[in-house]
């Protein structure tokens, strides 16, 4: 079994807390946090399957569309919105291409 | 240093840090400032936790959604309860001297080219246990210290025809 600080220097486990965390904040949080918290832990995701050599290149500019647009969410709604519609329409992409 | 307006409306919220290593004294001076705002009947309810272990960051940042980017450092800016107690309905007021308190914080660290991003998304038990907080302090917002990466660009504000009202609403 690992020890503890290696364990919290694991990235699916920092994702883990991210998650957890994530789901209690968004009780009390604007709503549209929870999209948010829910792309960028879909961003770390993607970092570690990174790590892990399991990415391709349209996953990866995913990352980087998400890395780019996330904060929207601060300063317009509307095309944070469009953004996570894009994400979707990729992920169709990658999806349909299979 | 720069002039005051400059300042306030060229700060932004910093989320992407690059490496380097906030002087002390700079570190002092942005603290300084906090503890010049106004305060409610001048209570002056803030503690300070100043964090700048990297490891100490890095778990708090386990527990901080709304904490984006490596910052150098962070601060903690708590409500001290006992400084609020047998003042009436204070609580709101102590909030809002620590938002006064961060906004000078903010304002001095831009003007020592340092970025900051306010961050009230963080589990508040997580971070008091991380800390060491004591039971009758409660930690309200942190604000992240840093050499930005970039300067965002400035989002919109609404302007002030539709937010300021003459005599009467």
């Amino acid at each position: 079994m690992r020890n503890i600080k290696d364990l919290i220097q694991d990235e699916h486990f920092k994702l883990l807390t991210f998650l957890i965390t994530s789901a209690r904040g968004c009780v009390d949080e604007p709503h549209l946090y929870g999209p948010l918290r829910l792309v960028d832990a879909a961003s770390k995701l993607i970092k570690i399957m990174k790590q892990e050599g399991k990415t391709v290149d349209e996953l990866d500019r995913i990352l980087a569309m998400i890395e780019e647009k996330k904060h929207l969410v601060m300063y317009d709604e509307k095309e944070f919105i469009k953004f996570l519609d894009e994400l979707v329409a990729e992920l169709v992409k990658i999806v349909k291409s299979a | 240093m720069v002039d005051v307006l400059e300042a306030i409306k060229g700060r932004r919220s910093v989320r992407e840090f690059r490496d380097g290593r906030i002087p002390d004294d700079h570190l002092m001076t942005v603290l300084e400032a906090a503890i010049w705002a106004p305060s409610g009947s001048n209570a002056q309810p803030w503690e300070f936790v100043v964090v700048r272990s990297r490891d100490t960051i890095e778990k708090i940042k386990l527990f901080s959604p709304g904490l984006f980017g490596d910052p150098d450092a962070l601060v903690v800016l708590c409500v001290n309860k006992e400084r609020v107690k047998g003042r009436g309905p204070k609580e709101l007021v102590a909030v809002m001297d620590i938002a006064m308190a961060a906004q000078n914080m903010m304002l001095a660290a831009y003007s020592l080219g340092i970025g900051s991003c306010p961050i009230a998304s963080f589990n508040k038990t997580a971070v008091k246990e991380l800390l060491n907080i004591p039971e009758h302090v409660d930690p309200i917002l942190m604000v992240s210290l840093g050499y930005p990466e970039k300067w965002p660009e400035p989002p919109r504000r609404r302007p002030l025809e539709e937010v300021v009202h003459h005599e009467k609403y």
